[in-house]
């Protein structure tokens, strides 16, 4: 893997989602119910920002960086389409992907 | 390690010297934990630290420093490392977590620090990790639910080096819940896309 992607892209496509999901739901941290608390909060711009890179990673999952999801998180759902869906369910239930959020 | 050991982490008990490399092997390929001490629970893919029967997971490499002196020293080096105290020193979040630091194996334990950590990688299908990692899934909720698995048996390969690796700090929250403590360390290679075997 060499380094993290967002040390060698800080600026880079999806740095904040593949950072955060990385931190919190790679095997070696397994840490879902704290990632569900913070995506309650609706002032955290952090989270804000992950949710939106969320959502467009879902939209378009071609245009994550090659790789990169899958090397970081290491998650057991097959595709990287298909654990993006299932994180948004786990951290945002039944919203639909499509609902923009108000600044 | 008594120090280490007070702490909430699991790093001594799956990535030092005492799991052996076939525990290693099995980890990675079956995702048997080694911290589980009951033979029954740990056949069956039960993790070993978490409560209520929790299966145990695992990415696709299980790595482990070879040697207590080494692991220690590795620690200990690690936990005074700048990175590793800022992220240590970030304002307590019950709900934050810091992110995972990575420090060169040779910054910790010297130029042939590498010797001293061994591994095994899940071997991918058809060329895929994800295939894989998600086939092991079903392999061993297949055995834990007493049926035959729908898909072929997984197999690990072992790491053949960690020479320009490093060694990767995970924070979590310390047992008190008013600060950060490192809760696993684990040597990773530089390079994780082997040849096939």
């Amino acid at each position: 893997m060499g380094e993290f992607y967002w040390k060698r892209h800080p600026d880079g496509p999806f740095a904040t989602l593949i950072r955060i999901a990385t931190t919190y739901l790679h095997p070696e941290a397994d840490d879902l119910e704290s990632l569900q608390r913070l995506a309650k909060r609706e002032n955290d711009k952090e989270m804000h920002a992950f949710k939106a890179e969320l959502r467009e990673a879902i939209k378009d999952p071609d245009r994550l960086p090659d790789g990169e999801l899958s090397k970081h998180v290491r998650y057991e759902d097959g595709s990287p389409e298909a654990f993006l869906r299932r994180l948004w369910r786990d951290l945002y239930g039944d919203e639909p992907v499509d609902m923009r959020e108000h600044a | 390690m008594a120090a280490v050991d007070q702490g909430a982490g699991h790093g001594h008990i799956r990535h030092e010297g005492w799991v052996t490399e076939e525990a290693n092997m099995r980890r990675a390929a079956y995702l048997e934990d080694p911290a589980q001490l009951d033979v029954a629970k740990q056949v069956h893919g039960i993790d070993g630290l978490q409560p209520n029967d929790k299966r145990h997971i695992c990415a696709d490499l299980a790595t482990r420093i070879t040697d207590p002196d080494a692991f220690a020293t590795a620690f200990a080096r690690g936990a005074e490392h700048p990175e590793v105290r800022a992220a240590l020193s970030t304002p307590y979040d019950q709900d934050r977590r810091p992110d995972p630091i990575q420090v060169p194996i040779a910054d910790l334990l010297g130029k042939d620090g590498h010797e001293l950590c061994t591994g095994w990688q899940l071997e991918p299908v058809a060329g895929s990790m994800d295939a894989a990692i998600k086939n092991r899934h079903a392999w061993r909720t297949a055995l834990a639910e007493e049926r035959q698995p729908e898909v072929p048996e997984p197999t690990a390969r072992p790491v053949p080096t960690f020479e320009g690796g490093a060694i990767i700090f995970v924070m979590g929250h310390n047992k008190a819940r008013d600060g950060y403590e490192i809760v696993t360390m684990y040597p990773q290679p530089r390079d994780d896309d082997f040849p096939a075997s």
